[in-house]
């Protein structure tokens, strides 16, 4: 047990609103993720790295209503970095320090399910182990959430917030384009495509839509899929490979269709109402932009951040300013009561048999050099 | 515009009537030329200021919705982009001045001076300028992270300084290969030591260079985003902060700060040449 | 000071160095060096190790040679429509803009005030398939009906040559600017036409500064990888783009580290056939 753990701390992690103190929760606490005495302690300061404008900000006090919440209940101060702009560069920046077992002197980092630094970090052991005694507030985690590839008991990580990949089109230029296969082969939209960069977004999406699962990967199923894009590039069927740049060609009706994120096109809807998306018949993909714990990060603070913003009431506050698919059970009801529109709307709040139709990424082929490698040179680099 | 008043018009009376058509469509060619290639440079920002009174209706501002002058008046609405916009101003100013004051003397040893290394130093200049700022950017954060130097302001300066001090050498050697060198040799003449005739004679007429040289080490400071990514540890710049928030959309207050940035300068520009006339008109007066 | 720079003549480009070249050599060589020894490395993320791996080299060459080339050749294009463009405009400010002359000099750089996605978002807007630019180039016949300026290679040469416009105009400008009108006068005095003052007089003194300019913009062009990211499509994608993929997709750190060798050797050895073109003593000043 950790001889510094003292009669403050256990009583400043009650106030966190543990309620029972058992022993094994103590131990755990007091363990941390094998990253030394830091990752043990609870502190003050909670160092929480995120992407840009994804979090709730009031506007007219330009402060952030969660994060000063967090502070009153707990004590415990927030040095909010927005300095995730994409996971590849963040990763970049920050593997120097995490391969020589050197801390970041981040708490929590979030970073997406969908792309590798993620599976990166994992596999090498450069994360620190949640502690769920701090956190149970994890109950309230979707069923669909609680057991992804890359982490099947969420020991490691937690979903910060979701999204879904499908089609989006235009009406006025294009009939519905509900299949992969239209949005390939319809010599209509020749030239009026674009896919995203993404390898799981749009791998995904080929191989739901030749029938095979992007949860297992086989290098035939791979290859299948591969081989399709390249067909429709070499025709100029798909005129580019995209990040959320595709929004405003979409738009503006430049493209006709475009492979899309859902929480793009709930505020490109808000400007052009005609644009329509929906999860392929085949089936969608959903990503999740995930926390964690780098190494040396602080575990019993970061877990109790964790247990904070997974209260459903928490979580709601978020969601209504992001706008993505919050991953705690409750906040749709939540949201009912001040914003019934905003809970209505299956960009955010997808139904049941909407979410079942959505899968997720083999971890381990995000992490497979060759398939990388034969991604990259498909769509042109 | 003082254009009509440009000197070799003198030499009219003595061409026929043919040739002094000829100058007069050449002479408003030229500035009508002039004209369309800044309006080609201007457009971007004209679309860009344009979208400042934009009132988008989403988070995205890309589609015409109507006139609003709300985001010029809550343009501190946006979290962290008033720091991030300080920062690279400060930046871009500090090392803007020491790149220029390093470049501007290397500039003159190389184009002045013939000595042993001159070669590699002139290949040295070069070199930053063909490297990818990708592994460029990566490289110089392990240099960081090895000598354990805590990234954040300074190191983002440093880089910066790194990276301007070539565009500034470049431009200040285009100047001084052609200088004349007979005016310094005759304030030497006159008994003038280097340091005054430097102040005096050679400063003053590579003022145009070094003032171009800062000019553009100033831009590329301010505009850089690869670089400055890897260096800057938790400080946001304002290229940074538009990336960043590019992912969800760039908020109408991006517009309205770039906006202010141009204008601003605009308008300082505008009153130096206003001031600098009047005072010209002045000293006339009391000649 | 002044005399003892007299007195040892041979120290003085020394002490003038010193600063900028440990600047460089701190911020700049190090780093570099660190590069080179990565650049010949093996293995896969994180262990990679220090192998003497040349055939990095030989791959980076055999593997991507279309990029290559179309980076050299876009930076090329590029560099001369932005000398085309600058020229005149420059000597419109350098002769006839008299006391303006910075405020003009200001608008040529103030597209960087803007930010790179900003103002590239505002040429996705103005470029657009349905834009004004577009419709007019089909209506005049320039463009077929259904043809596009975006997702072309006309796209991202123009985009280089808009984005690195200020590198060519501004040393041009220097050069231009520095010229002693009499010469012009008495150039014309001789009855020399316009053309062959401008061709005799200007056009030679302004030499340096058309040098750096190309210089400035061509270096930099040939490794930009961010225009045919947004302007173009994977046909256009240049080295650039394969070493940001590189490092950041594929995590191949030593790939991206032995094509930026490459790249840099390709650029200079550009520069020394240009230096042949034009003469070293113009290159290194």
């Amino acid at each position: 047990m950790n001889p510094r753990m003292t009669r403050d701390q256990l009583l400043r992690r009650g106030a966190a609103g543990l309620t029972v103190l058992s022993l094994p929760t103590l131990l755990a606490a007091c363990g941390g993720g094998g990253g030394g005495e830091a990752s043990g302690e609870l502190k003050d300061v909670l160092n929480f790295a995120n992407w840009p404008l994804y979090i709730d900000i009031d506007e007219e006090t330009k402060e952030r209503p969660t994060l000063n919440k967090f502070t009153e209940e707990t004590g415990i101060k927030v040095n909010y970095f927005e300095e995730i702009n994409d996971n590849a560069t963040y990763f970049a920046k920050i593997q120097g320090p995490l391969s020589q077992g050197r801390g970041i002197d981040r708490d929590i980092i979030v970073l997406t399910d969908t792309e590798r630094p993620l599976n990166v970090i994992l596999e090498n052991g450069w994360a620190e182990k949640l502690d769920k005694s701090l956190i149970p507030n994890i109950e309230n985690l979707i069923p669909a959430q609680q057991s992804p590839p890359f982490d099947p008991d969420r020991e490691y990580t937690l979903p910060w917030q979701s999204g879904m990949t499908g089609i989006a089109w235009n009406p006025k230029l294009t009939e519905p384009v509900r299949s992969i296969s239209q949005l390939l082969d319809d010599p209509n939209l020749k030239g009026k495509v674009t896919m995203l960069s993404g390898f799981a977004d749009s791998v995904g999406l080929v191989m739901l839509d030749n029938g095979d699962d992007p949860s297992a990967f086989t290098d035939e199923s791979f290859q299948r899929a591969v081989d399709r894009v390249q067909a429709a590039v070499d025709s100029g069927q798909i005129r580019r490979f995209t990040g959320n740049d595709y929004a405003e060609p979409l738009s503006r009706g430049t493209i006709a269709a475009a492979v899309a994120w859902s929480g793009d096109i709930v505020q490109l809807k808000l400007d052009n109402p005609d644009l329509e998306f929906a999860i392929p018949e085949a089936g969608g993909m959903i990503w999740t932009d995930n926390m964690m714990i780098p190494l040396g990060g602080s575990v019993p603070t970061a877990s109790t951040f964790m247990n904070f913003v997974y209260d459903p009431v928490n979580m709601a506050a978020i969601a209504a300013y992001v706008n993505y698919i919050p991953p705690v059970a409750g906040v749709k009801e939540v949201i009912l009561e001040t914003d019934p529109e905003l809970a209505s709307n299956q960009l955010i709040f997808p139904d049941e048999e909407t979410l079942g139709r959505l899968h997720q990424i083999d971890a381990a082929a995000i992490g497979n050099e060759e398939y990388l490698a034969q991604w990259q040179s498909v769509i042109g680099a | 515009m003082s254009a009509t008043t440009a000197g070799p018009a003198v030499v009219t009376s003595r061409l026929g009537t043919g040739a002094r058509v000829w100058r007069f469509v050449k002479r408003h060619t030229l500035t009508a030329y002039a004209a369309l290639a800044f309006a080609y440079l201007m457009l971007p920002i004209a679309v860009v200021i344009l979208f400042s009174f934009n009132d988008p209706l989403g988070r995205f501002n890309y589609v015409w919705q109507g006139f609003t002058l709300d985001n010029w008046r809550n343009w501190d609405g946006v979290l962290g982009l008033r720091e991030a916009v300080t920062t690279s101003l400060e930046i871009a100013a500090l090392s803007t001045v020491v790149a220029t004051a390093l470049g501007t003397l290397m500039a003159m040893a190389i184009v002045r001076h013939h000595f042993r290394g001159r070669g590699t130093a002139n290949v040295l200049v070069f070199l930053p300028l063909a490297t990818p700022e990708i592994v460029l950017g990566a490289s110089l954060l392990s240099l960081f992270i090895t000598a354990q130097v805590a990234t954040g302001f300074w190191t983002i300066f440093v880089a910066h300084v790194m990276f301007i001090v070539s565009f500034v050498v470049v431009t200040v050697k285009a100047r001084l290969v052609g200088f004349d060198r007979h005016l310094e040799e005759a304030a030497m003449d006159l008994g003038a030591d280097e340091l005054t005739t430097f102040r005096k004679i050679t400063l003053p007429l590579l003022a145009p260079a070094i003032l171009a040289g800062a000019l553009l080490g100033f831009a590329i400071s301010i505009d850089d985003f690869v670089i400055t990514y890897f260096v800057a540890g938790p400080t946001q710049t304002f290229p940074l902060f538009v990336w960043g928030a590019a992912r969800v959309a760039v908020p109408p207050q991006v517009n309205v700060i770039a906006s202010a940035i141009f204008l601003i300068a605009v308008t300082i520009a505008v009153v130096n040449v206003i001031i600098a006339s009047l005072r010209a008109g002045r000293r006339q007066q009391g000649a | 000071m002044g005399s003892f720079l007299h007195r040892h003549r041979g120290v003085a480009p020394y002490l003038l160095l010193a600063p900028g070249l440990a600047w460089l050599t701190l911020f700049f060589l190090l780093p570099l060096a660190f590069l080179g020894y990565q650049s010949l490395q093996s293995g896969s993320f994180p262990n990679y190790a220090f192998t003497w791996e040349f055939s990095n080299y030989a791959k980076a060459f055999t593997d991507f040679r279309p990029q290559l080339m179309r980076s050299l050749t876009y930076a090329g294009l590029a560099t001369a429509l932005a000398l085309l463009l600058a020229y005149p405009l420059v000597y419109w400010i350098a002769f006839r803009a008299g006391r303006w002359k910075n405020l003009f000099l200001l608008f040529i750089v103030a597209p960087f005030f803007v930010t790179y996605l900003i103002r590239t978002l505002a040429w996705l807007n103005i470029l657009a398939d349905e834009g004004p630019v577009v419709g007019v180039l089909r209506d005049v016949g320039l463009l077929a009906d259904d043809g596009r300026l975006l997702a072309t290679s006309i796209a991202v040469v123009a985009g280089i040559t808009y984005n690195f416009f200020a590198l060519m105009a501004l040393p041009i400008y220097v050069s231009l600017e520095q010229i002693d009108h009499r010469l012009l006068e008495a150039a014309k005095d001789l009855y020399a036409s316009p053309t062959q003052a401008f061709l005799r007089v200007t056009l030679p003194l302004s030499a340096p500064g058309i040098v750096a300019g190309t210089l400035l913009t061509f270096i930099p062009a040939a490794g930009d990888f961010i225009n045919a990211q947004l302007l173009g499509t994977p046909q256009q994608y240049m080295l650039g783009n394969v070493i940001q993929s590189r490092f950041l997709e594929l995590i191949d750190y030593p790939t991206a580290a032995a094509l930026s060798f490459v790249l840099m050797a390709t650029i200079l050895v550009a520069l020394l056939a240009y230096a042949r073109v034009v003469g070293s003593e113009k290159l290194t000043g």
